[in-house]
This record gives structure tokens, C-alpha cells and sequence, in this order.
């Protein structure tokens, strides 16, 4: 299936990677490679379940300047084709439970190219609304933060 | 090179990240969010000595998310509001976070590769 992009509420990265796709796959898919780039230096990831499969859960959990770890991501694999493709959503837990606050769902994709990794994230959104609470994702990222301070400055 | 318009705005984006991502500039930021005000002004609130706190004054005058106009003596700075659209969209704070996201995972997976070839 091909996500139907909405330009106001999706985005879509691509990009070239120098390393073939099962290096790709592997930071992917491997808990403590995944803990080293999911969330940005000086905070800590933690892999608190990554079962690779539909179904499966994706939780992650970050510490902030040494403080206790705290969540920070849950999600479902949605899909999940090896070395080729992985779909996750947090409108719903490990095991196709219903999620509190949905949000995203996002489709990685990995395919041969001459120089590596032809590699493409396409994030679909629920709505504009919901920035308030979807606080997992993008908050704790900084970035979010930095915009989220930075609207209400200007707002003034 | 030609640079796409994504590329573009992704270094746009960029450059006023690394502005913010620094508590003096986001203070100046912040005061200057209440309208126009003096670098002298600017300046009482930081235990710094003028020419550091200049430099900050420099890089946020760069990236366009201030104006500093002098007018006798005096150099007021004024917020450059059009320019905090780029970040204030939500869409483009989910991009910046993808991107990086995605720079982090470009560069783990290519320094792990340059090992395995090396040890082999």
C-alpha cells in the first residue's frame, strides 16, 4: 500500500545513505543500535520493548541529564518487511490495543541504490489539534520544545 | 549546485535552530517578543562583557530573526516577526525533528559501516 500524502499534515524525508540496507535495517531494528540515534545527544535512550513484528511493540523511554528514564514513545508495528519496510503507528499499543492520544504513523523504507540506501520516511498525522498532547513525540525532541516557546514569544 | 526548495528551507530551518539553541539568544528573543529595545538594554540582564554578547546579537542579526537599526548612538533591535513563521508551523517542527532524526541515523550507520570495513 502507497500512504495517500496530505501536504499539510505529512512530511516526507529522502535521502541517500552510504551504507547498504541491512546496516539500515539493523539500527532499525536492534535495540541498543536504536538507542544510540533515536533520540538526540545529551539525553539517554532506553529500548524499553521492540518486538519487530505486526503487533509488536515499540516503547522507548528517555532520560534527561542523568535523571530517571521516562517514557517517551509508544507504538504498534503496523507492517514490518524484512529489510525493506517498517510501519509503526502510536494510535495504537503493543498488540493492537487502542492508543490514548493518536497521532502518527510512519512508513521506513529501504531499497538498493548504487551508493547504498535509498532511504524514505513518510510521517502522516492525525491533525493540527492535537500538538498539546502528543507530547511523546517531538516535545522531549527540543526542537518541538524551541518552537512550542518560541510561538508563544511572538504571540505576545 | 542547485539546492532544492526543500533543501533550502531545511538549511533555512537550520540556521535558526543553532540561533535558538543557545539561552542568551533565546532570552534576547524572548525580551525582544515585547517590543523594541536597545542593546544596552538587551545586554544588563547577562553577566557577559559587551563584545560576547554582541557576537550573539551578530549571529541572530544573521539568520534575519532580528533587525538592529542605529539611530544616533544608539542600536535598537527589533524581532523579525515574518521569519519565526518558518519555525512556528507545527509541520515544520515535526520536518526538523524527522531530519535530524534521520541525520542521526545516516551518521550512526555510516560510522558503523567505515569500522566493519576497516576491521575486515
Amino acid at each position: 500500500m502507497k500512504p495517500n500524502v496530505n501536504p499539510d499534515l505529512d512530511l516526507t524525508i529522502s535521502r541517500v545513505i552510504k551504507a547498504p540496507p541491512s546496516a539500515v535495517w539493523s539500527a532499525w531494528t536492534n535495540p541498543a543500535q536504536f538507542e544510540k540515534w533515536w533520540i538526540p545527544a545529551p539525553a539517554l535512550c532506553r529500548v524499553a520493548t521492540m518486538d519487530v513484528k505486526p503487533g509488536g511493540a515499540l516503547v522507548t523511554e528517555m532520560s534527561e541529564d542523568g535523571g530517571p528514564f521516562q517514557h517517551h514513545l509508544s507504538a504498534c508495528y503496523l507492517d514490518v518487511q524484512e529489510g525493506r519496510r517498517i510501519v509503526f503507528t502510536n494510535a495504537l499499543l503493543g498488540g493492537w490495543r487502542p492508543a490514548p492520544t493518536p497521532f502518527m504513523t510512519a512508513i521506513i523504507t529501504l531499497a538498493d541504490h548504487p551508493e547504498g540506501t535509498d532511504y524514505s520516511a513518510v510521517v502522516m498525522h492525525k491533525d493540527k489539534e492535537t500538538r498539546s498532547t502528543h507530547e511523546e513525540l517531538g516535545f522531549h525532541d527540543g526542537w518541538g520544545t524551541v518552537a512550542a516557546q518560541l510561538a508563544k514569544l511572538v504571540e505576545k | 549546485m542547485i539546492l532544492s526548495l526543500m533543501d533550502y528551507y531545511s538549511h533555512q530551518l537550520d540556521s535558526i535552530f543553532l540561533a535558538l539553541a543557545d539561552p542568551t539568544r533565546r532570552a534576547v528573543i524572548g525580551r525582544l517578543g515585547t517590543g523594541p529595545a536597545s542593546i544596552s538594554d538587551l545586554a544588563k540582564p547577562f553577566a557577559m562583557a559587551l563584545p560576547s554578547f554582541m557576537k550573539h546579537i551578530h549571529l541572530l542579526e544573521e539568520t534575519g530573526l532580528i533587525e538592529t537599526k542605529k539611530q544616533g548612538r544608539v542600536r535598537t533591535c527589533t524581532l523579525e516577526k515574518k521569519r519565526f513563521a518558518m519555525v512556528e508551523g507545527w509541520l515544520s517542527a515535526q520536518r526538523a525533528i524527522w531530519e535530524a532524526r534521520t541525520d542521526r541515523l545516516e551518521a550512526f550507520v555510516t560510522a558503523t559501516q567505515s569500522k566493519e570495513e576497516k576491521s575486515q
